[in-house]
């Protein structure tokens, strides 16, 4: 693309918002429903404006039931729709963890590939904006671990854009995740018109060759702080990673990261125990053990659930706590 | 029922004396669980056990010389009963919370074992990447000293032995310390000398048979020279003073360089790399150089063997000799590493001897020993000077080479010794 692309100065939220737009434009069979997406816009606005735009029978209000809502959209997708729902915030998905379970992430197993589930399932999720109880749980390992179903987490409005729309045109269910943190916490320039990202390919956003920093969603503006400041305080130069898709996963990037430097940190918010991050530790065991000079650290939250506002920051993982456990895995 | 015998440890040994049992009747016994250490002609070795189970019977006592094939323990494998029952569980049952106990105290027993265990075969620390450099240079990493946290092989440790340099300072420290605390408590003890027997087996009754077998079947011949060391000893000086404190390994004994000069010797009569093979009727010529060296002991003589010293830069076989001469002295040579030596050498120098005719480490074809060096004065271009001269004794096979053939390799050897410069040329 040598000509000009025409680009706009978005939020992440807008940047999703733009993306259900541009995708409704030329697809009737693009659908939109979740609680409050109608007239309200959604929760965080993410909405906004599709109902006066597309209408009521495009963008629909559901009753307050998760299930139904995951449910219908099991339905219309094997039955010819591109639904989108929304669930208002990930820790309320688990009425509808049953139909994902056994019904969304195995239609294709069970039908022999007859019918697929093109279905986007987006959610709002992650702690930091000092939301109550439930609505912060980071609970991605739930469905990483079921095959069939792909998790995609953008960490700004460039990728978020691109991700979804690539999350719309697959053919198969896709849990879009949407790291609260990150939907007003800065602007990108995102081209007016179509693109996508690559599902299931990572992104490296700093070149360094002392260790490899792996994080996604929210934990990634941890980690970028985290290299910046190590880099100026101890001369660590740190391989910085934005995985974006937790499952299928960038076995690839993670693997020719850590060959380099020999050393890896994964920070992710979810408690420790069953988090991804154990997945990043097996995966770089199996692609790149001669390589470590290390063993590998992770930075996570704790195995607690995420707790009251007043204390929510001593929960989530920062830069200092990164910084620390750098420190720790380049001196071992 | 597992019958646990001596086996051939290793060369071809035929007997050897249980100098200590690790279990007693009644234990419980884990796999690889070193049961009984056996002084065989050459090592002392652990025998470990095959299975796990409960130790049944001790059929040797130690002290006792046993012969390959020679059933020493006998174990009841883990989960088979003693009377041979099959598998009916009901009666069983009954006896198992009586076991419990039992198995507690063996438990702890075990336990100290194991850690015996791991005190004997060296278990490297190291990181994968550590591991990998060392792989991917054919070093084995149990050979490095590390001086890392907690003993840990680091990379630079890697890189130091691949470059021949010298060993780690945390592992020299307490030999200091231990020696500034002996010079402290020296008080002479005369006592009248003391009239025993010496029981005349393992290592010692070895070395006899092998000098036996090598002086009554091979044709012994010496011959003696002197070499000048003068200009290899001012080499060794100013290597000396680019690395006062040995960190950069460039501190290297003599005998590395008579190591290199002597396979550089053997390049160009390989006659003297050789063993005869009577009874095929052939003289085989070895592809590659593995120098014996001849140590002393506290049991007697051993002689460890640096493979391959034509791949290797005599900083190299500096740092492998040294370490195989300390293993030797502390009795962890791995029989591997006594075997398939091609020619030796004999440093009977820093002991003092100014002449020796030595006895050919058969099946070899030669042997080299290097005496005292003395400041001598020479006549060179009609003057005298003072030289540094050390006497070399060559012995060889007269059935294989001849006396000519014998000098012309001697001659050979002091060329490279005299002229060091002379022999970086060769080097690869």
């Amino acid at each position: 693309m040598s000509t000009a692309v025409k680009t706009q100065k978005l939020t992440m939220v807008q940047a999703i918002t733009d993306a259900m737009a541009t995708m409704m434009r030329e697809h009737d069979d693009i659908l939109v429903l979740g609680e409050d997406v109608g007239k309200n816009g959604g929760v965080f606005r993410a909405t906004d404006g599709l109902e006066a735009e597309f209408g009521e029978k495009r963008v629909i209000d559901t009753p307050l039931a998760e299930s139904g809502i995951i449910g219908t959209s099991i339905g219309l997708a094997m039955n010819g729709f591109r639904p989108i729902a929304e669930m208002q915030f990930l820790g309320f998905i688990y009425p509808a963890f049953n139909q994902i379970m056994t019904h969304a992430s195995r239609i294709r197993s069970r039908t022999l590939g007859t019918f697929t589930v093109p279905m986007v399932i987006r959610a709002p999720f992650g702690a930091g904006v000092r939301a109550p109880e439930i609505h912060s749980d980071s609970v991605e390992a739930l469905f990483t671990h079921m095959p069939g179903i792909k998790v995609v987490i953008p960490s700004n409005a460039y990728d978020a854009k691109g991700l979804l729309i690539a999350s719309i045109e697959d053919p198969d269910p896709v849990l879009f995740l949407e790291p609260m943190r990150c939907y007003r916490s800065h602007k990108l320039e995102v081209p007016e018109e179509k693109y996508t990202v690559e599902i299931g390919k990572g992104a490296r956003l700093q070149e360094g060759d002392d260790i490899t920093l792996i994080a996604w969603g929210a934990m990634v503006d941890v980690i970028k702080k985290a290299a910046k400041e190590i880099e100026e305080e101890e001369g660590i130069h740190c391989d910085v990673l934005d995985l974006r898709t937790l499952y299928p996963m960038d076995r690839d990037l993670i693997a020719e990261s850590v060959q380099k430097t020999g050393r890896a940190v994964i920070v992710h918010e979810a408690p420790g125990t069953g988090g991804v991050g154990n997945d990043v530790v097996s995966l770089i065991n199996d692609t790149s053990f001669l390589y470590m000079r290390a063993p590998i650290k992770r930075v996570t939250g704790h195995d607690t659930p995420v707790p009251m506002c007043a204390i929510e920051d001593d929960y989530l993982p920062n830069a200092d706590r990164v910084k620390q456990a750098i420190i720790e895995t380049v001196r071992f | 029922m597992i019958e646990v015998k001596l086996h051939d440890i290793g060369e071809g040994i035929t007997e050897g004396e249980i100098t200590h049992f690790h279990v007693s009747p009644g234990d419980a016994v884990k796999i690889d669980q070193p049961l009984v250490e056996v002084q065989t002609d050459k090592v002392t070795a652990e025998l470990p056990s095959p299975v796990a189970g409960t130790v049944k019977e001790i059929k040797a006592s130690e002290g006792e010389v046993v012969t390959v094939g020679t059933t020493i323990i006998l174990i009841e494998k883990e989960g088979s009963v003693s009377g041979g029952g099959g598998s009916s569980d009901a009666p069983k049952a009954e006896e198992k919370p009586k076991s419990t106990h039992a198995e507690e105290v063996k438990k702890q027993r075990t336990h100290t074992a194991v850690q015996t265990m791991e005190r004997l075969t060296r278990r490297v620390l190291a990181a994968p990447y550590t591991r990998k450099i060392a792989r991917d240079n054919n070093v084995d990493i149990e050979q490095i000293e590390g001086t890392g946290p907690g003993g840990r092989v680091t990379e630079q440790d890697v890189y130091t032995f691949i470059d021949g340099g010298s060993k780690s300072q945390p592992v020299s420290e307490p030999v200091a310390e231990e020696t500034g605390g002996n010079s402290v408590a020296q008080q002479p003890v005369y006592k009248s000398l003391e009239a025993k027997e010496i029981p005349f087996k393992g290592r010692r009754k070895q070395i006899a048979q092998k000098m036996t077998q090598s002086l009554y079947t091979i044709p012994h011949v010496s011959h003696f020279d002197e070499v000048d060391l003068t200009n290899l000893l001012d080499l060794k000086k100013s290597l000396k003073a680019a690395d006062p404190d040995g960190s950069k390994g460039m501190n290297v004994s003599l005998a590395a360089f008579f190591v290199k000069a002597l396979q550089l010797a053997l390049r160009d009569y390989p006659i003297f790399n050789a063993k005869l093979d009577e009874e095929n009727e052939v003289i085989r010529l070895e592809g590659e150089v593995n120098m014996g060296i001849a140590t002393d002991a506290d049991d007697g003589l051993i002689v460890p063997v640096v493979k391959n010293v034509e791949q290797k830069s005599i900083a190299t076989i500096n740092s492998e000799m040294k370490d195989l001469i300390q293993k030797a002295k502390t009795n962890k040579l791995k029989p591997s590493e006594m075997k398939g030596g091609t020619f030796t050498i004999s440093n009977v120098g820093p002991l003092g001897s100014t002449g020796a005719t030595p006895i050919i480490n058969h099946p070899e074809v030669g042997l080299m020993a290097f005496h005292k060096t003395k400041k001598m004065p020479v006549v060179i271009n009609d003057e005298i000077v003072i030289r540094s001269i050390m006497n070399v004794s060559m012995t060889f096979d007269h059935r294989v080479a001849d006396g000519a053939t014998a000098v012309a390799f001697t001659n050979r050897f002091m060329h490279y010794i005299e002229n060091p410069a002379a022999m970086t040329l060769e080097l690869i």
